[in-house]
């Protein structure tokens, strides 16, 4: 049996669950569509705002600092990845693969401290640093 | 012929299984926090209040098919879509017991890895079709909540991948015959288990669905069977995060005298039992402490757990 | 039998591929082009699997579906231009800008599909495991697996310094002071401690 033919027999029943999920998940949809009540009051159209009048617009900005951290992570996911391939060959590649490994660690752990010590990992707003400092001064 | 007969079975029985069990767990869990909080929890409907799943169901059936108007149609219904997907597709990977179970993939945990790191789109998604000031704050503090602790739920699991020297759910739990890992990997266990409450932004990690702050967080202009498919992704979510314990760390189906079956079932509950008695007993920490919890302490320790069982592989 | 049906799936996966690519660049709003992007990569995993390389195909979902991906996203929910941008690409998408550049692709990829007929054998999917890569990534291609830590440090690093949040001296309207001399001002009781 060639590769692709063997895959196909294996993964069947994979692709007949992934199926079968959204087929239920379609269900889900519809159903409320054909079942559901429909209504339409005075203010059925407005965003939620704890049942008060919305005020303003939802388009608002967020600091752009706040991405820092989803770039933190998509680094630090790519460097999982390289340990992901480490740990499942960490007997093949015995000690010299470990102290790469080591290495490797070591380079991110100190990459780590240093955004630790310029308070990058620090997500207090100005009032709660503020108020820390002066805690700690009494 | 037989064995599409058995996969077939398999394919059915899973699903049917998760789904059931995530409806099953709304009544459980409200059961359970009612008795550890000295009060009923939902009692009427049936004996126990069984059937009060059947009532949910049916109500969110019957409700209104909403949209909002000012929301992006397309995007608004694709998230719960992914929130419900992804979770359950992660379970086709769950090794329940010998000749149980939809795949056996060689690459079994990564396929739960990428999975989880899609699980991140449909709050996102969630809250940027809402336009609604709540979700969209509820939604950005979930993406990051999730993403801060998606890194070391991967890292954490690798301690278990390099004893058992494999990303076989099946040959992992094998693997466990003599010395479940939960005995070596006793930190990693806590790691992964912290994670995985996280990732399902339970309690004491439910910031992103904080009531008293941001309404509901990212699903604040969900209602019907669109928000009840973000809830059955939650607890679909929990019971895969038990899942996954009990066959990484706690020896799957593996145990003396019972089935097999009968083994995964019970370890499983017990862990989703303290999954629901963490949200009854902790409270809700603030948000920078969540967040520097995440990356000081529990990637690091992450990182050093993984040299640590390298060494102890190797000696 | 089964290998048709191989074949039918490649096929299929490989058109989904390259739609929802072509309906990316096309989509006047960012989300929606998004989702066809984290579709068209899904489906780029599904074709690394079937040609026998799935440990690629885990790392395309968990890197570029789940990661990079997410970082756009997470970007295009911050900046929250509504129906700004929908405006802007619809200007930025008329025919004028692309068209050049489009054609003369077009003439290079006809110069490149005879290359590409002639000369390259296929020697048909064969199976290259996760423990395979390990082995290679932490064996003869050592020193490059540290190359990219080093390129990871300098990402990291450089991200920080340039979106670096402004100092407390800042225009930030949280800050009451001056807060040059925050550390010295005595100021309300701990707040937000539950």
């Amino acid at each position: 049996m060639s590769y692709g033919a063997s895959l196909i027999t294996h993964l069947w029943p994979l692709v007949l669950f992934l199926v079968l999920v959204i087929g239920l998940i379609s269900l889900m949809l519809a159903g409320p569509y054909f079942l559901g009540s429909r209504r339409n009051a005075r203010a059925t159209g407005e965003p939620y705002e704890c049942g008060i009048v919305p005020v303003g617009s939802a388009q608002y900005h967020v600091p752009i600092p706040f991405y820092l951290f989803a770039i933190f992570f998509v680094i630090f996911d790519l460097e999982a990845v390289f340990l992901f391939a480490w740990a499942v060959a960490v007997r093949e590649t015995g000690w010299a693969g470990f102290i790469e490994a080591l290495v490797f660690i070591v380079i991110l752990l100190v990459a780590l401290l240093y955004l630790w010590r310029l308070g990058a990992l620090d997500w207090r707003t100005f009032r709660q640093k503020r108020d820390r400092a002066s805690v700690l001064l009494r | 012929m037989s064995s599409i007969t058995a996969n077939i079975l398999n394919v059915v029985g899973i699903l049917v299984f998760v789904v059931a069990s995530a409806a099953m767990l709304t009544w459980v869990e409200r059961r359970m926090l009612g008795i550890w909080q000295e009060r009923y929890g939902p009692n009427r409907v049936g004996p126990f209040g069984i059937l009060q799943v059947a009532a949910d169901m049916i109500k969110l059936l019957m409700k209104e098919d909403w949209v909002p108007p000012f929301a992006d149609r397309f995007v608004f219904v694709v998230a719960p879509t992914i929130a419900m997907f992804v979770v359950v597709a992660a379970y086709a990977v769950i090794p329940m017991a010998p000749g149980i179970g939809v795949i056996d993939l060689n690459i079994g945990l990564l396929f739960f890895l990428a999975m989880t790191s899609l699980s991140a789109y449909s709050v996102m998604f969630g809250a940027y079709a809402s336009d609604n000031k709540y979700a969209l704050l509820g939604g950005l503090r979930a993406a990051a909540q999730m993403l801060s602790y998606e890194v070391f739920l991967g890292l954490s699991l690798m301690g278990v991948v390099m004893l058992a020297g494999t990303f076989n759910l099946r040959e992992i739990v094998l693997a466990q015959q003599e010395q479940w890992f939960v005995i070596p990997q006793f930190l990693a266990m806590l790691l992964f288990f912290i994670a995985g409450i996280a990732e399902s932004h339970r309690t004491p990690f439910d910031l992103p669905e904080a009531e008293h702050e941001l309404t509901a967080g990212f699903h604040t202009e969900y209602s019907g069977m669109k928000f009840g498919m973000f809830f059955i992704g939650e607890y679909v979510s929990v019971l895969l995060t038990a899942s996954m314990m009990v066959v990484l760390f706690f020896g799957g189906w593996l145990g003396p005298v019972l089935p097999p079956l009968v083994w995964f079932l019970l370890k499983t509950s017990i862990l989703v039992l303290l999954m629901i008695l963490i949200r009854g007993a902790l409270p809700r920490p603030r948000y920078d402490q969540l967040m520097a919890f995440g990356w000081k302490v529990m990637l690091p320790l992450a990182m050093i757990n993984l040299v640590v069982t390298g060494v102890l592989v190797l000696v | 039998m089964q290998d048709t049906f191989f074949l039918v799936i490649f096929y299929v996966t490989a058109a989904v591929a390259v739609l929802s690519t072509l309906l990316m660049i096309s989509r006047l709003n960012a989300v929606h082009g998004l989702l066809y992007l984290i579709v068209s990569s899904l489906s780029l995993a599904i074709i690394f699997y079937l040609l026998g390389a799935p440990f690629a195909a885990a790392l395309e979902v968990i890197i570029y579906a789940g990661a990079i991906m997410i970082l756009f996203v997470f970007v295009v929910m911050m900046l929250n231009m509504g129906h700004k941008g929908v405006e802007q690409e619809r200007q930025w998408l008329k025919p004028g800008g692309w068209i050049g550049p489009g054609l003369l692709a077009l003439v290079l990829f006809a110069v490149f599909v005879p290359a590409l007929s002639g000369g390259l054998v296929s020697t048909g999917p064969r199976l290259v495991s996760a423990k395979a890569v390990g082995i290679a990534l932490f064996g003869p291609y050592l020193l490059v697996v540290e190359l990219a830590s080093f390129l990871l440090l300098a990402g990291l690093i450089g991200a920080y310094h340039i979106a670096r949040p402004p100092e407390i001296t800042g225009d930030d309207s949280d800050s009451l002071t001056s807060a040059r001399h925050h550390d010295d001002i005595a100021i309300e009781p701990l707040q937000g401690a539950g």
